[in-house]
């Protein structure tokens, strides 16, 4: 019983996380980062995220007219790096103001 | 095997899976991602890069056949989430039943095992096949047609809308049928139950040859009455619910119930009556009242079904 609480709880919070990686991803790609160094950067930052998840989110998020990316060698192999558009810029101003207004309205809910 | 030859090993898999336009692009990509991981991973542990961590790298990134699903778009659901337990019912009763019709003809012993599997038996496997192409059709249309907004019709069915069914309720008058089309409709009914009660004499009204429509002489004295009684009375609450356009909830019980005796005596009539003199004519009918009694058989069942999942209150709220 314990350890299905336990998996319920693991799912949940997996569930919350989920809901703000896009943002969390927007938020990094200010300046050009490639898949392990923003991961690195996520990860330094208090919000790790599956390599497995992260990658291909990028790639979806550049379909959908978000990120610019192009292959550049600078130390080591060559790497895709990835950047906000002008649209994903956009985007990120947007959902900033969502959250910081959801952030209000959970912690009145929460107090 | 090398580290980094495993890794390649695995990125070509992935990339197998992937559309070709997007295969080799993320194909480099990820070789790329998966060699930094595995030379931070090495520089943690200050050693060189070796097959277990490489092996722990990928199995941690996931299958292969997961990891392309997850670069791929999202794909669409080939049955719509709310359908999947229905088509899985309809799909285990229609296999079930035509099993369970088919199978004493085995136990009898008038037909062999092999004989009965490849007919009866892995043919009841297209009932699946047939309801899959009608749910992915149906999700399909949903798909290419969302549904507006403000109105919840869909542009190719707009017609199609959500009615509430059996309560006292007034439809807005955009929902209700004009009078001409209320007429029309009675008059249809009204038509069909004539032809029903005589369709020689409406065909010989026409001057063609009749005798071949002329029903069964035991059918006509003992079964069309019963079946003309039942018709006349459901046209008659057909027309009272079309001109009062409403949907009371014990006229259609009622209607219902009318409903059901009727698809009964039709099932009577079609397995231990003789419907019309002329065989080829009995014949004929008979293939299309199966068809009227399922699709019929059907519409009961989900009526049914819809009555029994009412949201109802515990005795406890009131």
């Amino acid at each position: 019983m314990v350890a299905t609480r336990d998996a319920n709880a693991q799912k949940l919070e997996t569930e919350l996380r989920r809901g703000v990686l896009v943002l969390a991803v927007l938020s990094q790609l200010r300046t050009p980062q490639y898949g392990y160094s923003l991961r690195q950067a996520l990860a330094e930052d208090g919000m790790p995220i599956e390599e497995g998840t992260l990658y291909p989110l990028l790639r979806r998020l550049e379909e959908q007219g978000l990120l610019a990316s192009d292959w550049r060698i600078e130390e080591g192999p060559p790497r895709r790096y990835y950047k906000l558009n002008a649209k994903g810029a956009r985007l990120l101003d947007e959902l900033t103001t969502n959250w910081r207004g959801l952030v209000k309205t959970m912690d009145r809910l929460l107090d | 095997m090398e580290a980094q030859e495993l890794i390649e090993s695995y990125v070509d898999d992935v990339a197998r899976r992937l559309p070709r336009k997007m295969r080799n692009d993320v194909g480099l990509e990820l070789r790329a991602l998966l060699g930094d991981q595995l030379t931070a991973t090495a520089a943690e542990a200050g050693r060189e890069p070796d097959e277990r961590m490489a092996i722990d790298l990928v199995h941690r990134f996931g299958r292969p056949d997961d990891v392309a699903s997850r670069y791929r778009r999202r794909s669409f659901d080939l049955i719509e989430p709310a359908d999947a337990p229905l088509f899985v019912r309809l799909a285990t009763v229609c296999v079930g039943l035509q099993w369970a019709f088919t199978l004493p003809a085995l136990f009898a012993g008038t037909t062999t095992v092999g004989a009965w599997w490849v007919s009866w038996g892995l043919g009841a496997l297209a009932w699946p096949g047939a309801l899959l192409l009608w749910f992915a059709a149906a999700a399909w249309v949903r798909r290419v047609s969302p549904a507006d907004p403000d109105t919840g019709r869909r542009p190719w069915t707009h017609w199609i809308f959500w009615l509430p069914m059996s309560q006292d309720w007034q439809p807005a008058a955009a929902h209700r049928p004009g009078p001409r089309e209320a007429k029309l409709q009675v008059a249809l009914a009204a038509l069909a139950t004539g032809f029903f009660a005589a369709p020689d004499w409406f065909l010989g009204v026409f001057g063609a040859d009749a005798s071949w429509a002329q029903y069964d002489a035991d059918f006509r004295r003992w079964l069309l009455a019963p079946l003309l009684g039942l018709m006349l009375v459901r046209l008659v609450l057909f027309a009272a619910v079309v001109a009062d356009t409403r949907r009371r909830a014990r006229t259609e019980t009622v209607r219902f119930g009318l409903w059901v005796a009727f698809v009964g005596l039709l099932y009577w009539s079609a397995f231990a009556w003789t419907i019309f003199a002329a065989p080829s004519t009995d014949a004929l009918f008979k293939a299309w009242l199966s068809l009227f009694l399922i699709v019929n058989t059907l519409q009961i069942i989900v009526w049914l079904r819809r009555a029994a999942t009412r949201v109802r209150a515990p005795a406890s709220f009131e």
